[in-house]
């Protein structure tokens, strides 16, 4: 088991998530930042990376992509820990010494303990999970996946993507260039994703199979073989592949979080007061995630709730700290320790 | 702010956009769907897989349909026949299976 010992956690990264690590940051917080998707970004990443955003302070026009690379470079003149591929599960509480705070423990899916002073929740619809592909679930994690952890693992490979939206067209893209083959299999005859990746698409040798679905996988060990059931065709096709991704987009789910005690309304927002404070000391929420009279669900108030969320929640931990952080053009310009950034 | 699914969902059925909404909030009805409204998060992916373009947001409801944004919510907020209490937000249909009635706008349809 590993232990992080930290400041502040923000659950969710989401782009609030991620604008809420880069404040704890400007408060001089240690940060980690949880979330159940392999990628930063939540919503924005998992659903929308390539919609235009109109309503972003400042950007006339943004892409989600772009709007979370943003936010990433950003926070990373802070370094926060990244804890992704894990679902926060569990949150304890450490009774403090007279007179001293109290110490959240929050365990995650991997394992991963998280003890922090102040938890920040920015879950938005809560935990995705990847809608399953049931027809080759006897072969996941030895050949199908849903998502792609490393393109240089598909060298070579036959690799079958299933899918209509950005994350099919995006991974078949990705791959085409180090895979033997790609074909690219979608049950209807119309994409939904971006039409310059698209365009990009009919320029790569990615077979693309419409009105078609994945009825089949074989394989003794490793997948070897999938069939393909295309409308209006007597025979199944047969495709070698040994590496199927299945992109069928996400459900979400409030999941885990409904067990802290933390007291939601419609049983999937957390109550808020205008401190962003929930329920239980040290726990604070911002973003679609939260409610109060008078919500409104964007992107533009999520970045000032976290803002109040975080600052209010440096105060919970040092009680002499001023509430104000002070203005962004007070100090010296912080920049990047390292050149690293966290996938997209 | 809810998308609203409309009148031509009425005996069809498809049900193509449970399978896309992320959030599983497309409740089915006995000849027709319902979108919850406070399960919805507006994200549009039911609206172009509908074969028979019953899908609009709330405020782009055709003028012939507009009854639909309150019927939607009448299904969630209203005691169906034959049940005990309104359903309110489950959580999502997969929890609740089919409700096997409409609301009685759509019933005399």
């Amino acid at each position: 088991m590993t232990t992080v010992e930290t400041d502040l956690l923000v659950v969710g990264a989401g782009p609030v998530g991620l604008y809420g690590a880069y404040y704890a940051g400007v408060r001089g917080l240690r940060t980690a930042v949880v979330d159940s998707l392999a990628q930063v970004g939540g919503q924005v990443s998992a659903m929308y990376p390539e919609k235009q955003l109109l309503d972003v302070a400042g950007f006339p026009t943004v892409s989600g992509r772009a709007l979370v690379q943003g936010l990433v470079e950003q926070a990373a003149a802070y370094a926060p820990t990244y804890l992704l591929g894990q679902e926060a599960q569990t949150l304890d509480r450490i009774p403090g010494a007279v007179g001293g705070a109290d110490r959240l423990v929050v365990r995650t899916s991997a394992g991963t303990e998280v003890v922090t002073g102040a938890v920040v929740i920015t879950g938005g619809i809560g935990t995705f999970t990847p809608r399953p592909l049931p027809a080759g679930e006897a072969h996941l994690g030895r050949g199908l996946e849903y998502f792609v952890p490393s393109v240089a693992s598909y060298a070579g490979q036959d690799v079958v993507v299933v899918g209509g939206g950005d994350s099919a067209v995006d991974w078949a893209l990705m791959l085409s260039p180090v895979a033997r083959s790609v074909t690219l299999v979608h049950r209807r005859e119309q994409f939904r994703a971006h039409p310059g990746s698209l365009e990009a698409l009919r320029r790569l040798p990615v077979e693309v199979v419409t009105n078609a679905q994945v009825v089949t996988t074989a394989g003794e060990v490793g997948l070897e073989q999938v069939g393909v059931r295309v409308a209006e065709e007597t025979t199944e096709r047969t495709l070698p592949c040994q590496r199927l991704v299945a992109a069928l987009g996400f459900t979400a789910n409030l999941g885990p979080m409904r067990e802290w005690g933390l007291t939601l309304h419609d049983n999937r927002h957390l109550v808020v007061d205008q401190a962003m404070r929930t329920n239980l000391p040290g726990v604070y929420g911002a973003g679609d995630i939260v409610d109060y009279d008078g919500k409104v669900r964007l992107i533009a108030v999520g970045f000032g709730e976290v803002a109040t969320a975080v600052n209010n929640a440096a105060v919970h931990l040092d009680p002499s700290a001023q509430l104000f952080p002070g203005h962004s053009t007070d100090g010296p310009l912080v920049t990047a320790p390292t050149p690293d950034r966290q996938p997209v | 702010m809810p998308y609203v699914i409309a009148s031509a969902c009425i005996d069809v059925m498809d049900k193509s956009c449970i399978e896309e909404c992320p959030v599983d909030c497309i409740y089915e009805g006995e000849r027709k769907l319902y979108v919850n409204p406070k399960e919805c998060i507006d994200c549009g992916a039911c609206e172009p897989v509908c074969p028979v373009e019953a899908i609009t947001q709330d405020r782009r409801v055709p003028d012939d349909d507009t009854d639909f944004v309150e019927d939607n919510r009448r299904f969630f907020v209203e005691v169906l026949p034959g049940r005990d209490s309104p359903l309110g937000a489950p959580g999502g249909s997969h929890k609740t299976g089919a409700i096997g009635v409409d609301t009685p706008m759509v019933a005399e349809r």
